[in-house]
C-alpha cells in the first residue's frame, strides 16, 4: 500500500508502454502523464489513483489505411485493462510510420 | 392591432444576457452565453461610462418624450457613429428616409447598435432619435423603451413595424442555446426501454450529437469544452448529453462506452455513427474534414 514508485510495482505509464509496444508494435512511442493537468476534475475524484490522463504519441504499422476512429480504438484495445482501473482519459496522437516520416 | 412583445429580450442585440443559463424546459428564451464568433457585435464597454459623462453633444440625454428628442441623421460611415451618437445604455428609435418610426430599441451602447443596424439595414436606418438612461439597469432601460413604446403607439395607433413580434429586421436573434438532452426521466423512473436504445434511437435520429461532461453552457471537462467550442464554430445544428447527469441520464456513461466500443468521453457522433472523441473531432476541424462531414 502507498508503495506506488517502488521498483515492484510498475507505473501506469510503463504498463501502457509496454502494452502499446507489444500490442500495435510501435515503431515510435512517447507517454506523458498530464494528470496533475486533470485533478479535481469532476470523474476523476472518485478514483484514488493519481495517474489518469495521458498523452500518447505512437506510431504503428498497424495503423496503416485505418481510419482514426479505428486507430484510436486499437490503442484503447490494448488497454482495456487499464481503462477498467481507473486510466480516465487519453489524448492520442496516432500514425502509420509512413505519415510519421511524412512529417519530418 | 399587431401585438407587440414587451419583454426586454426582444429589444436590442446588445441587450441580450451573456451570461445567463438557458432554463432547461425553456428553450424559446434562448439566453445564450457564447455568440458564435460570426455573430459577435463589437465588444461594448460598460466602463466608460460608469464616470462621468461628458455632456457637450447636441443630442438629447436625458431621456425625454420620444416626440420632444431631435431627430439626429445617421452618418453614412460607421466610424463617424461614434462621434454622433452616445455610447451609453439608453433607448433608441430609428427612422427611414421618409422619418417614418421603423423600430425603437434599448441598448447598453446606443451608438454600437446602431452602427450595426445602419450596417444591416442602410435603407431603414437614416435617423434616429436617442434618449440616454442615466441608471442603465435593465428595468430602467425597459421602462424607457415602453415609454416611448406607449407614446407612439397612441400618437399614430401603430406598432413600430420592427417591433412587430416575428420581425426580425433589428433583433437578430440570438443562436438558440439548446439545453442539453435527457434520455430519462429521471434515475427512479424505470425505464421502459433499455438505455442502449435510447442512445440508438437519439444518435440515429439526429445529425450531431456531443455525449460530454457538463452542460453545453457549461461543460465540466476540457476536452468537452474543447468539443462544444469546434461544434459552435462549425455552426453545425447539435445536440449535447451531459454523460454526468446522474439524475436524468443515469448509468448512460457505461452503457455508451458499450454502446459505442469507446472508452472514454466526450464521443462525438454524427449520422449515428461515432467520430471520436476531442482528439478526433479537433484533428478533423485541424485539416478542414467537419464542414463535409457535417454536409453528408
Amino acid at each position: 500500500m502507498g508503495s506506488r514508485g517502488a521498483t515492484v510495482v510498475l507505473s501506469r505509464a510503463s504498463r501502457i508502454k509496454a502494452k502499446l509496444q507489444s500490442a500495435l508494435e510501435a515503431t515510435a512511442l512517447e507517454i506523458d502523464d498530464v494528470s496533475y493537468q486533470h485533478s479535481g476534475h469532476a470523474a476523476v475524484r472518485e478514483t484514488s489513483e493519481g495517474e489518469t490522463h495521458f498523452n500518447v504519441k505512437i506510431v504503428s504499422p498497424k495503423f496503416e489505411g485505418q481510419s482514426l476512429v479505428k486507430r484510436h480504438r486499437l490503442v484503447y484495445d490494448a488497454l482495456a485493462d487499464e481503462l477498467q482501473s481507473g486510466l480516465h482519459a487519453l489524448s492520442i496522437v496516432a500514425k502509420s510510420p509512413q505519415e510519421a516520416a511524412a512529417k519530418k | 392591432m399587431a401585438t407587440i412583445n414587451l419583454s426586454p429580450l426582444r429589444t436590442s442585440p446588445s441587450l441580450c444576457s451573456r451570461s445567463s443559463r438557458s432554463p432547461q424546459n425553456a428553450p424559446k428564451l434562448s439566453l445564450y452565453s457564447h455568440p458564435r464568433p460570426s455573430l459577435t457585435f463589437p465588444s461594448i464597454s460598460l466602463k466608460s461610462n460608469s464616470t462621468a459623462k461628458p455632456r457637450a453633444l447636441t443630442i438629447t440625454f436625458a431621456h425625454k418624450n420620444l416626440s420632444e428628442t431631435e431627430l439626429v441623421s445617421v452618418p453614412p460611415e460607421a466610424e463617424d457613429v461614434a462621434g454622433k451618437l452616445p455610447s451609453y445604455a439608453g433607448v433608441y428609435a430609428v427612422y427611414d428616409q421618409n422619418e417614418e418610426l421603423q423600430f425603437i430599441g434599448i441598448s447598453r451602447d446606443i451608438a454600437a447598435s446602431v452602427t450595426l443596424h445602419r450596417k444591416s439595414v442602410p435603407e431603414l436606418c437614416c435617423s434616429v432619435k436617442v434618449g440616454v438612461v442615466d441608471d442603465p439597469e435593465r428595468t430602467a432601460l425597459t421602462q424607457a423603451w415602453k415609454s416611448w413604446m406607449e407614446e407612439h403607439i397612441k400618437a399614430t395607433g401603430k406598432v413600430p413595424p420592427g417591433n412587430e413580434t416575428g420581425n426580425t429586421t433589428w433583433v437578430r436573434q440570438p443562436p438558440k442555446k439548446k439545453a442539453d438532452l435527457r434520455l430519462t426521466p429521471g434515475r427512479h423512473v424505470e425505464l421502459t426501454v433499455p438505455m442502449e436504445e435510447l442512445i440508438d434511437k437519439l444518435v440515429k435520429e439526429s445529425k450531431v450529437v456531443a455525449f460530454i461532461k457538463g452542460s453545453r453552457s457549461a461543460p465540466l471537462c476540457g476536452f468537452s469544452q474543447k468539443v462544444v467550442g469546434i461544434l459552435e464554430s462549425e455552426g453545425v445544428n447539435y445536440e449535447t448529453v451531459d454523460v454526468l447527469d446522474e439524475e436524468y441520464n443515469y448509468g448512460l456513461r457505461e452503457t455508451l462506452k458499450k454502446y459505442s466500443n469507446w472508452p472514454t468521453f466526450p464521443q462525438i457522433f454524427v449520422n449515428g455513427e461515432l467520430v471520436g472523441g476531442c482528439d478526433i473531432l479537433t484533428s478533423m476541424y485541424e485539416k478542414g474534414e467537419l464542414a463535409s462531414l457535417f454536409k453528408k
